[in-house]
């Protein structure tokens, strides 16, 4: 798991939903503020991740950061 | 399409099985048990109706077994019909925690942990998919003994408009079907006395036909009813 792969996911999330993609990510990259995820945007990252790794990154408490994925993922 | 149906091996859950199937789609069929005519119609139709048995009093292990067991996680799922329920009925002075915990469990508990597998699976495959609960007229008129009963209904009703209004912009829909009483099993522990008395509220006089509520779900389910969404739909032979 590394960033790159992440930001595919986000990317992925983000098209979906019509919005802009982002071009790069680092690990205090904020979902909300600055990635501009909503609560349905974050739940279709979550289902998005799981599919992959087979972790529910939300699911035992709140994640805000790229870094916190990460982390859940370890 | 592809649809998961719970409680299909008798009553409604069978009628509403095979009305979907007839129109060609995929069933993922639960169960506690089966019964002759399931059987039947597993036979008649190996590839559009699969079927596992699934207590659903097992509220925690729903995306285990059912989601990535049976179903699997790669499978599209088009909507979901949570029709399996029990019946604990009895004047409220009587409650007894046991029955009353298992029927919590099974009508409500269950199918919010099914459906949050079914919109996590829609999110996932882009499906812009259907959910249908089937609720009942005693929620809307009160019958002696079944308060219990009903307050697991008026749960998911509530949990079917908020569904609507939360996922909507998604296009994932919700709606449920206010079913009249029908002639199942669950109905058979009544007297005739109370059985006509409760058919005689009715406008048309008669039980609600089981086919006319599994040919709602079916069109709750499809493509026809794509403006529809966060209703309560009664099919209850004019209950008013």
């Amino acid at each position: 798991m590394n960033l790159e792969s992440i930001k595919t996911i986000i990317n992925t999330v983000l098209q979906n939903r019509g919005k802009q993609e982002v071009e790069s990510i680092s690990e205090s990259t904020e979902l909300r503020d600055d990635v501009g995820f909503d609560s349905l945007d974050l739940a279709e990252l979550t289902v998005r991740i799981e599919a992959e790794f087979d972790v529910d990154v939300f699911e035992d408490g709140i994640v805000n950061t790229v870094g916190d994925i990460l982390a859940k993922l370890k | 399409m592809n649809f998961i149906v719970t409680g299909i091996s008798k009553g409604v859950g069978l009628e509403i099985t095979k009305v979907l199937i007839s129109k060609g789609h995929t069933i993922f069929g639960i169960s506690r048990n089966s019964s002759a005519e399931l059987d039947e119609l597993r036979k008649t139709y190996p590839e559009n109706l699969k079927w596992r048995s699934y207590d659903l009093t097992d509220h925690r292990s729903i995306r285990d077994e059912l989601f990535k067991s049976f179903i699997g996680l790669k499978t599209e799922i088009h909507g979901y019909v949570n029709n399996a329920a029990l019946a604990y009925d009895d004047i409220i002075t009587n409650l007894n925690n046991d029955p009353l915990e298992k029927m919590f469990k099974v009508n409500v508990y269950s199918p919010f942990n099914i459906t949050k597998n079914v919109i996590r699976s829609m999110l996932l495959h882009q499906i812009k998919g259907s959910i249908v609960h089937l609720s009942s007229i005693s929620v809307h008129t009160g019958y002696k003994g079944l308060s219990m009963y009903a307050s697991t209904k008026g749960a998911l009703e509530a949990f079917s408009k908020n569904t609507a209004r939360e996922w909507g912009s998604l296009g994932i829909r919700s709606n449920t079907i206010v079913a009249g009483f029908m002639e199942t099993e669950m109905s058979s522990t009544l007297s005739d006395k109370q059985r006509n008395r409760i058919f005689e509220r009715t406008s048309l006089k008669k039980p609600t036909s089981l086919n006319s509520v599994a040919k709602t779900v079916a069109y709750l389910l499809e493509e026809d009813s794509i403006s529809i969404t966060g209703q309560n739909i009664h099919v209850d032979s004019g209950t008013i």
